[in-house]
């Protein structure tokens, strides 16, 4: 098992060196940041200095060299548009983008369980088809209308909910929450629930599709002759087995509820690091584009790493594989 | 005396807590920087305008009026001019300003890092006469100098100093980039980039208080539609753009008002006039139709401007005949007429031309610069159409825009010119003189169009200081623009506002919004 | 009289005899759900297969447009040209039913593509990385994990630089639906690959697999018949989503600027350009292409339901 840890950061490590190489040579394809760079009354000798301040007239694995000669170090360079340190930006904005999808993802989780176990239970029932065609709705129009969508009928024909923004954070260390105001709570609502939308459809449906596989298994109709409670079936004996796709599906949803809240924080203004990376890429911002990139790389590799894990703590024939590999 | 003040203090104190104001506003773009001299764009110089001053200033209707200089007069037959400082004024932190400071932000200002230096490109020396005289000597006669610099902030020598900022750094950034200290009616007190700023009134600020603002914070929203639902629900106060479609919708709206006017900027159609053969399209390789001037011509008449504007800006903006707006100085009133929509002339202009079977080509567009850009440019295509030229049409985001304009990857493409010193020359020397490097004219005129009379009048036009024979440079140039059309000016691009309705605040056509006229009721 | 009739023709009628009685068809004819379903898929993809024969006008031929009929309410005459549209006109002037017409082409051409090359990719993947296990599964299973890094939208904006790069000038306006179909099918292959081999793994040790193995079987014979019937079902409810997933995506790429022209609009172009127009008042250009991507997306999803219902030996 340790072993087997040990050899998946070190081929961790290299997916990250590949992902770096990758995003460092498509900047130039992403657009040129000197335009934003310079106002409207730049001449041609202002731009090509510029580019040389920047090293961008350097060929791509020189930029990137430097770039992870720095990164080792901590240092992500200075944004071209904030002018202040990468590493402070992220750390500024990520606790927003933490909390959303700490939110949306426990949403999906439980009401996608819940949900599911209860449509595969009463498969037949009217609440239960109601349920599943509803769900639909949610996933069959785009994320960037379905929070237009929502903004348009909570906060402007309501007036309930707030239509943009965290509303008021309070410092705890370096963390700004928005979990201890009104406010903050508040704004979270809508843009949890655009984000977790799609993710909840899907487990739900999954867990819908394992169950009812599971509960026609040989063991559970053992376990029914055996006389034991729908109850003790459902949960204990079923469920449980449904876990193995449930926590696959799990796991990669958590990266895509990260990809996700680029849409959806784009359109609630939410100041997390999608929409910081959606302004990087507006801006060419490259120094900004190439951390988030790094950053989102190191949190996939462990969530695979970790989802990997759960497999073989979960199913135990999976062990034997794991020698081998 | 210092009776009196603590009385009208008292009295003032008691008028602000009655109306005690909290101010949010929003717009599409974070100003990028709070330092005045590393970003020349108008994001950035709008919002510091509040926290900063220039020697001038502009005034509600765009006339330049004293700031911290209290006057200023031509120094001999156009050597230079003598700016009289204002005296008595500090900056936020408390230290006084005097000749010292304005010499030193325009070493700042001028210097290789500053994004603000082409300001200064007539200036040959400034010279300090006294602790509140300070001489401008210029390499030429310059009429416009004063007005020029209406946006040239000045910073206090010692805080900027003090706080190893004696130099712009928009690349690494300094102190001065996320912190202020002008002499500005407002003070920022909180800054976090892309999320939010807030300002406070400056106590000390020399002028007459108009507004009655005890706070204001800006957030920048970029989805338009998520901007004119917080302004609807009252999440905001006011927001800067309203999407020119939804005019009608808010106005209806008794909670929120539209405030519109015109802008500076003037959108336009320009061409390859260089290349040989056209780059797009099947007819690629093909010879240029676009460097006859009847072809630009029946461009010009083919474009239906009218319908344009009434149905894609709704009747929000103006047709334009020049590169300039009628508000803008030296505009030509003898050129106001522009080309008729003219289906059958446009055809028969390109009969002429050789190219009655029509041709294609292709046509660049940003599509998140100007309002509803991606739109005008498809009804381009669809009128050009009509006469049987065929557009392609390729619209991109302004990050891949401008590197495609300077590869010359287009045959036609629109633009937009909003002329800095709000006048006609300009775009003159942006957009029509010849291209040169060194003299730094023509950076922005992609096409290389190139013409000798233009050429040798406005070196005229700049140094002219009679009005009369300006002017009639001015309309000579505007009518060779005209003659051999150009570019296609298309309209006047609007400005659209939306505020709450007890919002009472000034629009001025530069875009600028000025929290000093500002008054929540 | 039956008799002598079912007897010589039996090997023709045979098969969709055979197919009627089947537990498939018994399933779908007696699911009301599906058939409404599959009506609606069937009558959107062939008024979209032959829009130019249905649609009033053509919406991709600029010299046929007139600005000045931009904005008509539906089924209300124009106000300069006294032209009337059954579900209004854009802000171009293009008539919104014939738009959606065309647009839901080019949307059911991107989503039907991208799927199935996603699909092809990932299970082939899948498979493989479960089958062989050793440096090839590691090789493939990091490849999928710097996939899964890059967000679909830059994967798509990568895919777009780069292919702008190399085509020539004149062919890029044609070439961004494949641009937009590889994109989507490569952020996509992922997920089948990753579940082909999460259930591929557990099928392996079964004892089926290792029959096979033992009468001498070779690999890919067992992968492709005996392993990959037994994961289509997570590889169904997946795709089934992607299908319409793919859809959506292709609205989402569009509103973040990397979409299908907007002179050639797709549904997803449609809905970006009209969501623009909600606070506005016309609601039709929103209103129409929405319920249109609605229908086709939900009715594609509720037909994957029972679809994997209906296939699953273990369900019936």
């Amino acid at each position: 098992m340790f072993a087997y840890i040990v050899r998946r950061m070190f081929q961790s490590v290299i997916v990250l060196l590949v992902v770096g190489l990758v995003a460092f040579s498509m900047f130039r394809f992403v657009g040129d940041p000197i335009d934003n760079m310079l106002g409207q009354e730049r001449t041609q000798a202002d731009i090509d200095r510029l580019r040389g301040e920047l090293g961008l007239d350097q060929p791509i694995p020189v930029q990137y060299y430097k770039f992870l000669r720095e990164a080792v170090q901590g240092n992500f360079g200075v944004s071209y548009r904030q002018g202040r340190p990468v590493s402070t930006i992220i750390a500024e904005r990520a606790p927003a983008t933490l909390e959303l999808a700490f939110v949306s993802g426990f949403l999906a989780i439980t009401m996608g369980i819940a949900l599911g176990v209860f449509t595969a239970i009463r498969r037949q029932g009217v609440a239960a088809n109601i349920i599943m065609t509803v769900s639909l709705i949610g996933v069959s129009l785009p994320t960037f209308l379905i929070g237009i969508l929502l903004i348009y009928i909570f906060s402007v024909e309501l007036d309930l909910l707030p239509s943009f923004g965290r509303g008021e954070t309070v410092m705890i260390g370096n963390w700004s929450t928005g979990f201890l105001t009104t406010s903050g709570l508040k704004a979270l609502i809508l843009p949890a629930i655009t984000l977790g939308l799609y993710q909840m459809t899907l487990i739900m449906r999954l867990v819908r599709s394992e169950m009812l596989e599971v509960l026609r298994a040989d063991y559970v109709r053992f376990a029914r002759a055996r006389g034991l409670s729908d109850r003790v079936i459902n949960f204990r004996h079923a469920l449980k087995n449904t876990m193995v796709p449930v926590i696959t599906i799990t796991g990669l949803q958590l990266g895509s509820i990260i990809a996700f809240a680029i849409i959806t924080e784009t359109v609630f203004q939410w100041p997390g690091v999608g929409l910081l990376f959606i302004n990087a890429i507006q801006f060419v911002d490259i120094p900004v584009m190439a951390a988030y990139l790094m950053l989102i790389s190191v949190m996939f590799v462990t969530i695979n790493l970790i989802v990997d894990l759960l497999y073989y703590a979960i199913d135990p024939r999976l062990r034997v594989d794991a020698r081998a590999t | 005396m210092i009776l009196r003040n603590s009385a009208i203090g008292l009295a003032m104190l008691t008028v602000t807590s009655v109306q005690a104001a909290d101010f949010k506003w929003a717009s599409t773009t974070d100003p990028q920087t709070m330092d005045p001299h590393a970003v020349n764009s108008a994001p950035v110089l709008g919002f510091l305008n509040n926290v900063y001053e220039g020697l001038v200033r502009r005034d509600k209707d765009m006339s330049v009026q004293p700031a911290l200089a209290v006057s200023w007069e031509p120094i001999g037959e156009g050597d230079g001019w003598r700016f009289n400082l204002r005296e008595g004024v500090t900056f936020h932190d408390g230290s006084t300003f005097d000749a010292q400071d304005v010499l030193f932000s325009y070493q700042r200002a001028s210097g290789e890092a500053a994004d603000t230096r082409s300001w200064f490109a007539p200036v040959s020396d400034v010279i300090v006469v006294d602790d509140y005289t300070v001489d401008f000597m210029m390499t030429a006669p310059n009429p416009l100098f004063p007005s020029s610099i209406a946006n040239w902030m000045i910073m206090d020598q010692g805080w900027t100093e003090a706080n190893d900022a004696a130099v712009p750094d928009k690349e690494a950034g300094n102190y001065a980039t996320i912190n202020a200290n002008g002499t500005g009616a407002f003070k920022v007190t909180e800054r976090e980039p892309g999320l939010k700023t807030v300002l406070e009134p400056f106590d000390g600020w020399w002028g007459e208080v108009e507004h009655n603002i005890t706070r204001a914070e800006f957030n920048p929203i970029q989805n338009p539609a998520t901007a004119v639902a917080a302004l609807l629900s009252g999440d905001v106060d006011m927001i800067n753009p309203v999407p020119i479609q939804d005019v009608a919708r808010l106005q209806e709206d008794g909670d929120v008002e539209v405030i519109q006017g015109i802008e500076a900027r003037v959108i336009m159609l320009g061409f390859d006039h260089e290349a040989e053969t056209l780059k797009y399209t099947d007819d690629a390789g093909q010879p240029n139709p676009f460097r006859d001037p009847r072809v630009r011509k029946a461009v010009a008449q083919a474009v239906n401007v009218d319908a344009i504007l009434a149905t894609i800006m709704r009747g929000n903006a103006e047709a334009a005949s020049q590169l300039v707006s009628p508000a803008m100085s030296g505009y030509s009133e003898a050129n106001a007429e522009r080309p008729a929509f003219d289906v059958e002339g446009a055809k028969a202009l390109l009969a002429e031309a050789g190219y009655a079977d029509g041709f294609s080509f292709g046509l660049k567009c940003p599509n998140d610069r100007y309002l509803n850009d991606e739109a005008v440019c498809q009804a381009v295509v669809s009128m050009l159409a009509q006469i049987g030229i065929t557009a392609e049409l390729e619209a991109m985001p302004v990050r891949n825009y401008w590197p495609e304009l300077r590869e010359d990857n287009y045959d036609m493409y629109l633009l937009g010119w909003s002329p800095g010193t709000f006048d006609a020359e300009h775009p003159v020397r942006f957009l029509v003189a010849t291209p040169n490097e060194e003299k730094k004219l023509g950076s922005w005129n992609f096409g290389g169009f190139s013409n000798a009379r233009v050429d040798e009048l406005l070196p005229a036009i700049q140094s002219e200081l009679d009005q009369t024979k300006r002017q009639a440079m001015l309309d000579e140039v505007a009518q060779i623009i005209q003659d051999e059309q150009v570019y296609v000016p298309m309209y006047v691009q609007p400005l659209v506002w939306g505020t709450r309705s007890n919002i009472e605040l000034t629009q001025r056509p530069d875009n600028f919004f000025l929290l000093r006229w500002v008054t929540v009721n | 009289m039956t008799d002598t009739f079912e007897t010589p023709s039996a090997p023709t009628k045979s098969r969709f005899a055979k197919f009627w009685d089947s537990d498939f068809a018994w399933s779908f004819r007696h699911s009301p759900v599906a058939m409404i379903a599959s009506l609606v898929v069937l009558i959107l993809v062939l008024s979209a297969v032959f829009a130019p024969l249905i649609a009033p006008y053509n919406p991709f031929d600029p010299a046929s447009l007139n600005l000045m009929n931009g904005f008509t309410p539906p089924g209300t005459p124009n106000a300069f040209t006294q032209d009337t549209f059954l579900m209004g006109t854009d802000d171009q002037g293009r008539d919104v039913f014939s738009t959606i017409l065309y647009g839901m082409r080019i949307s059911l051409f991107v989503g039907v593509s991208a799927v199935l090359l996603a699909m092809i990719i990932g299970i082939v993947l899948g498979l493989i990385a479960a089958y062989f296990g050793g440096w090839v599964e590691t090789l493939i299973m990091r490849v999928a994990d710097v996939q899964l890094t890059f967000p679909a939208i830059l994967v798509a904006m990568l895919i777009f630089g780069i292919a702008k790069g190399v085509t020539p000038p004149e062919y890029r306006n044609e070439m961004a639906i494949y641009v937009l179909i590889i994109a989507i099918a490569l952020s996509d292959w992922v997920q089948f690959a990753r579940v082909v081999r999460g259930a591929a793994l557990v099928e392996k040790n079964k004892e089926y697999v290792q029959a096979a193995r033992l009468i001498g079987r070779g690999s890919f014979p067992i992968m492709f018949r005996h392993i990959l019937p037994n994961v289509l079902s997570p590889v169904l409810v997946i795709a089934t989503i992607s299908l319409a997933l793919a859809i959506i995506a292709e609205a989402t790429l569009s509103f973040l600027g990397v979409g299908a022209p907007p002179t050639q609009p797709s549904l997803g172009t449609l809905i970006r350009i009209g969501q623009g127009f909600l606070f506005s008042g016309e609601w039709w250009i929103l209103f129409f292409p929405a319920c249109t991507l609605l229908a086709l997306a939900l009715s594609v999803n509720l037909l994957g339901d029972w679809l994997r219902d209906a296939l699953n030996p273990k369900l019936r």
